[in-house]
């Protein structure tokens, strides 16, 4: 491979399909995906609740529940495709090479185990470190997320820390063997403002420290401005859109990544302005519309919209930003 | 870049106390608990240690001192045998004690294993055990409990008698394990089901916890996630319905001793005492009311300590 840069992928997701058996048959929730991640950059996700996201990053570890599936496409992780790898050489990389921080703080730490046991685990199963090199660097972790006095709280056990603090921990945790992607699934939702920047703003100076890649996945345009380098925006299961950040505020293309963004309040609206939404919701899978699944919702929806199923094309002239819309490729060629 | 500083306003500060010893503080507030924890382990006191404070043996006869009141001598008084009461009720208690562990032992290990294949394994274990579970539920206990004893008692007995008389091996002579056998074994036999459908229910429940999703994310083999995530946090409700069990168990005992199906006299029983007592108790109301009120205040003192766990165990619930 070539020398470190951000075109070197560490991530690579081609076509990545999820199905659930459910009750109503089987129902298509994540429809041919395709994801990268350079070295070193870091991925916002982005999508309203119920799109897919968590899904699709629990695919990549094969942590999907009972009865959903992977059934199509490739995952490849520093080469090697996550989906063809033995449950052995996976578990090396589940909290080894990936690190994974979970939407809920609440409920994602073991309530009956003391928080330092918790972040030794993986350095103990991973590192082969003994319990009291693992414990000090334990205390290091605690240290690096910001946590005070890191060696009173390893002995401490979740409930008796706040919200935040159980994030920073779930963090830590994520963070213990140096991964070199990190996985963060709507770490801040759970939190109020104030502590959700200030976990931005951690993970933020951890990934310029440490070198390592990440997928921030959020439904929260505004949170992820000053953190990501790339934004894919997901609708139903599909990526509508795929830019640089910069290109993507300054140009946003896609219909409904154009309504996320006018749904963003800012500080030259004034007080009175009513908060612009889109309208209607999202279909649930398995009554995806034929064609473009955004169609009922859209405004700029025309006959074919609802024929067939727009494809992610370049709309810029280096390729780095596709948009997958009809509308937005006949005004491209138009002009 | 250096690192974000902590605003040490968002920092809660509460003691660092663990989960159990927070438990036991909840537990300790609360008194009738504390009464069930107390008797309890008195109870269990007397069991271990019955030989050693009784002041009779509990076969020895005084045909002289028959049928006595409660004196300072005989603080129950005597029996018809002219038999220490107290004694007795002390001996009662080890057997309880005994029937009762060892049934809840025999149930918690079946229950909980055929609970986990179920819960763990899913289709097609679970539907069969939980069949299983259905059906042994279904059945009137106290009419499993006499077919059993009767249709079994008498071929063991003399299968028992064969192999002693081809072998000669005296192990065959002793005919109160049959006693034991048969009541430790069918009493086990109807007790397990609620642990079955406890256990399960536990780890199907948290198997889709996000903190197993967690662990399993961090690579931890499935060994490590069942030993240390699963069954932890299944244990409080399961310690719970344990104490509970235990209070059962003895008044099942009872009850089977006093339909005749239990723990065979002499071994003295509560249950076989208070059948005693009860032919006689116009006269004799001591005879029925010591055995009576001790298994009372067991069966009591378990509930009450089951309870007390129940509260302690589930921070959430009511204080
Ligand atoms: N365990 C499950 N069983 C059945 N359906 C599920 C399950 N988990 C998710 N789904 C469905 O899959 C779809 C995608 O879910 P997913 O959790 O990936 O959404 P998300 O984009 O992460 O949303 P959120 O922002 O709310 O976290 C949803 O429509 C949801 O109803
Ligand atoms: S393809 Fe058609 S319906 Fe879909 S977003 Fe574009 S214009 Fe709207
Ligand atoms: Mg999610």
């Amino acid at each position: 491979m070539t020398a470190r840069n951000a075109q070197e992928r560490l991530l690579d997701v081609k076509g990545l399909t999820v199905e659930i058996d459910g009750r109503r048959g089987p129902a298509v929730i994540v429809d041919g995906i395709d994801l990268h991640v350079g070295k070193g950059e870091t991925l916002g996700v982005v999508g309203e609740s119920g799109c897919g996201k968590s899904l699709t990053m629990l695919s990549l570890m094969r942590l999907l529940p009972n009865k959903i599936k992977v059934t199509k496409g490739t995952a490849e992780f520093d080469g090697r495709d996550l989906h063809k790898m033995s449950t052995r050489e996976l578990r090396k990389v589940r909290g080894g090479d990936i690190g994974f921080v979970f939407q809920d703080p609440m409920t994602s730490l073991n309530p009956v185990m003391r928080i330092g046991d918790q972040l030794c685990e993986p350095l103990i199963y991973h590192r082969k470190m003994a319990k009291a090199d693992a414990r000090k660097r334990a205390v290091e972790l605690l240290r690096l997320v910001g946590i005070p006095g890191p060696e009173e709280r390893l002995e401490a056990y979740p409930h008796e820390l706040s919200g935040g603090m159980r994030q920073r921990v779930m963090i830590a945790i994520g963070l213990a063997c140096d991964p070199k992607l990190l996985i963060a699934d709507e770490p801040t939702t759970a939190l109020d403002v104030t502590i959700q920047a200030q976990i931005v703003d951690l993970v933020k100076d951890l990934r310029n420290k440490l070198g390592m890649s990440v997928v921030w996945i959020t439904h929260d345009l505004a949170l992820i401005a000053g953190l990501a380098d790339r934004v894919v925006v997901l609708y139903a299961g599909t990526v509508v859109e795929d830019a640089p950040v910069d290109d993507l505020y300054a140009n946003p293309s896609h219909p409904y990544t154009r309504g996320l963004l006018a749904s963003i309040p800012t500080l030259s609206d004034a007080p009175t302005a009513r908060l612009s939404s889109i309208g209607g919701t999202p279909p649930e899978p398995g009554r995806r519309p034929a064609g473009c699944p955004f169609a009922p919702r859209c405004p700029l929806a025309m006959d074919i919209c609802r024929r067939e199923v727009p494809k992610l094309e370049p709309i810029s002239s280096g390729g780095s930003h596709r948009a997958a819309c009809f509308a937005v490729n006949k005004a491209l060629k138009a002009a | 870049m250096t690192l974000v500083q902590p605003n040490p306003a968002i920092i809660e500060e509460e003691p660092p106390v663990s989960l159990w010893r927070d438990a036991w503080h909840r537990l300790r507030r609360n008194k009738l608990a504390i009464f069930g924890l107390g008797v309890v382990v008195l109870l269990a006191f007397v069991a271990i240690s019955g030989p050693y404070l009784t002041p009779y043996d509990f076969l020895s006869q005084d045909l002289a001192a028959r049928n006595q009141a409660p004196s300072l001598a005989h603080l129950f008084g005597t029996d018809d045998l002219g038999r220490d009461v107290f004694s007795r009720v002390v001996y009662g208690t080890r057997t309880a004690f005994l029937v009762a562990v060892v049934v809840t032992a025999i149930a918690l290990v079946i229950g909980t294993t055929l609970g986990a294949i179920a819960g763990f394994f899913g289709e097609p274990y679970d539907r069969i055990i939980m069949w299983l579970t259905d059906m042994a539920m279904s059945v009137p206990n106290l009419l499993l409990v006499v077919v059993i004893n009767a249709s079994l008692k008498n071929p063991i007995a003399r299968w028992m008698e064969a192999q002693y008389m081809a072998t000669l091996n005296p192990f065959y002579r002793e005919t109160i394990w049959i006693d034991f056998f048969l009541v430790f074994g069918s009493m086990a036999l109807i007790s397990w089901p609620p642990y079955a459908r406890l256990v399960r229910a536990q780890v199907l429940s948290i198997r889709t916890r996000p903190y197993i999703t967690a662990a399993m994310a961090l690579g931890l083999s499935n060994r490590i996630i069942m030993m240390r995530y699963v069954v932890p946090n299944a244990l409080g409700p399961l310690i719970v319905s344990v104490s509970a069990g235990l209070g059962t168990a003895m008044v099942l005992e009872s009850a089977f001793s006093f339909l005749g199906v239990g723990v065979n006299p002499p071994t003295p029983s509560w249950g076989n005492m208070i059948s005693d007592g009860l032919r006689v108790w116009q006269h004799y109301p001591h005879l029925l009311a010591a055995p009576a009120f001790v298994l009372g205040l067991a069966s009591v003192a378990f509930s009450f300590l089951g309870d007390g766990l129940n509260d302690a165990l589930n921070p959430r619930g009511t204080k």
